[in-house]
């Protein structure tokens, strides 16, 4: 007699009809494919776990917010932000959408320079820009927005020196309702401390006054908070023009719309709080147009969007090291990345998902990352289906800041693949290896041998 | 030696109602004929060669799955605690 197949044993609660948190129970759907192309077998080929990015994604939501806000103003820039997500070929994709480049250091400076962007369509922020960062961005003509007076100073000073005439913005701080205030970056603009960096500026007649920038926050969730800061702005160069007869070219708005990612204790999804690239055009640039600016002064809007334009394309595949069962008899579930290549976990409840189609029975579990630390926690308790080692799993919207912040530990850091508008992936940054940390190190002479 | 509480209830369909707390299971067919051993008062050893009879499954999997299984009865509270009862 042939023996029936085994099934494995499972038991489940029952609290069918009851509705969870977000509404009825739902079932963890797999996410097998990205763009077409099977991720199993994008592990099996370049290993894991694995950095995947669409420039499918990347180009559709680019589109999507460039839409949003040309379609209700007639001067429209984006600046990619480099730091939320520097690899060559991901600037490059938003550098052939028509995106400048915002950066925050003589590094990323260097390196949107070394991808071909023209030194004057450069935005240069930060709090942390060395002399010869400076000098850099004078010879290149490049947009210096200026963050405190030592910088001004210095800004001035060099103007002297170089006999040059550096192109200037100020950063911008000010209450947008918004609370803890970000008033760390900028001048203040309600204690008048933003007027008077003008004042300064405007009568060393040594730089060019071409803008104002402000970057309110990140990941925020309301329009009026734009609102506001627009309008304040607004206000600064309509002063500035009625002062000094002086008009602006610009009005950079920095970054900080929020992503469809779910903030770490949120109550809803963040695919149902984000706001759409509409709603923040709407309300920035109905606040422009109703300001007191001439309409044939509208300066051009530029905007640093960061996040937004990138968590929805990057993905972390990767693999089930093991599962265990925690002293309270949670699951736990130990999966090959951890929070050092996922640094977003620490504030965000992440999507993440089988790959393939697994057991119906769901249980309270932990995820865990490999590093022999307690901190490494990628999902503190979620309802997930019981995966065995072996089993894959990916992390959906990891596009923005994982690849910049990442930090290497025990480990190499993984391949970051790309899957062209046609499905095909090519690698864009390779695996770490031994010796590329060696290469960067030096022995002493006196500690090159030993006896053991 | 692991024993179900006395007020669980168990149908022949699998549903499972601890009477004790209001709450309410399923247990797939597996995991029903391992209950239903277990209350019968079979041990690890002879409910492995039941199954194993039964079933096309290696013992090393049927092991990793049934104390899996059994962890997961014990978080729900369904067993007997040492000393109680
Ligand atoms: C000056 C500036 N612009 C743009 C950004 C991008 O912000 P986000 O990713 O929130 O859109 C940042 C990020 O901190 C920033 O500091």
């Amino acid at each position: 007699m042939s023996k029936l197949t085994f099934e494995r044993p499972i038991i489940q609660r029952i609290n069918a009809g009851l509705p969870s948190k977000y509404g009825m129970p739902r079932r963890l759907e797999p996410l097998s494919q990205i763009d077409g192309v099977s991720i199993e077998s994008l592990l099996q080929e370049f290993g894991s776990p694995l950095f995947i990015l669409s420039e499918q994604t990347i180009r559709k939501t680019y589109r999507e917010a460039y839409r949003a806000f040309s379609s209700r103003y007639p001067k429209v820039q984006f600046s990619w932000s480099y730091k939320t997500n520097y690899l060559n070929a991901v600037c490059n994709i938003f550098h052939q959408e028509g995106a400048w480049a915002e950066v925050v250091s003589g590094f990323e400076f260097q390196k949107a320079l070394a991808n071909g962007v023209p030194g004057e369509l450069i935005i240069f922020n930060g709090p942390d820009k060395s002399r010869e960062d400076l000098k850099m961005a004078i010879q290149h003509q490049s947009l210096i927005h200026i963050d405190h007076f030592d910088e001004l100073y210095d800004v001035i000073h060099l103007s002297k020196e170089m006999e040059e005439r550096p192109k200037v913005a100020i950063r911008v701080n000010l209450d947008t309702g918004i609370y803890p205030l970000w008033d760390r970056f900028g001048f203040n603009f309600e204690n008048g401390e933003a007027g008077d960096a003008l004042t300064r500026i405007m009568s060393s007649e040594r730089l060019d006054l071409v803008g104002l920038h402000t970057h309110i926050g990140t990941y925020m969730l309301s329009t009026d908070a734009y609102r506001i800061a627009a309008t304040k702005l607004a206000s600064l160069a309509v002063k500035l023009e009625r002062k000094y007869g002086h008009l602006i070219q610009y009005i950079d708005m920095g970054g900080g719309f929020a992503s469809k990612n779910t903030l770490k204790g949120a109550y809803y999804p963040g695919t149902d709080t984000a706001p759409s690239f509409d709603d923040f055009a709407e309300a920035i640039t109905s606040a422009l147009m109703s300001s007191d600016i001439k309409p044939d002064h509208l300066p051009m809007l530029i905007l640093e969007t960061g996040r937004a334009l990138i968590d929805d394309a990057g993905y972390l595949a990767g693999t089930v090291l093991a599962t265990k069962r925690l002293s309270d008899g949670r699951r736990a579930t130990i999966i090959d990345a951890g929070v050092n290549l996922l640094f977003t976990s620490f504030w965000y409840d992440h999507d993440i998902r089988p790959v393939a189609p697994v057991s119906d029975q769901s249980e309270d579990t932990t995820i865990f990352g490999p590093l022999c630390m307690n901190i490494d926690v990628i999902r503190s308790n979620m309802m997930f289906p019981l995966l065995k080692k072996g089993d894959r799993f990916v992390v959906r919207r990891v596009g923005a800041y994982n690849m910049t912040q990442w930090m290497q530990f025990i480990t190499f850091r993984p391949t970051v693949i790309l899957l062209d508008k046609e499905g095909k992936p090519h690698v864009i940054r390779k695996k770490e290896s031994l010796e590329t940390f060696n290469s960067q190190e030096l022995t002493p002479d006196h500690l090159k041998d030993f006896d053991l | 030696m692991l024993k179900l509480k006395s007020n669980v209830a168990i149908s022949e369909s699998g549903f499972v109602f601890d009477a004790g707390t209001g709450d309410s299971f399923s247990l797939n067919a597996t995991g029903l004929e391992i209950v239903q051993l277990i209350q019968a008062g079979k041990d690890f050893p002879e409910i492995l060669k039941i199954l194993s009879e039964k079933y096309e499954v290696d013992p090393e999997s049927f092991e990793r799955y049934y104390y899996d299984f059994v962890a997961t009865l014990k978080q729900m509270n369904l067993f007997v605690h040492h000393g109680e009862e």
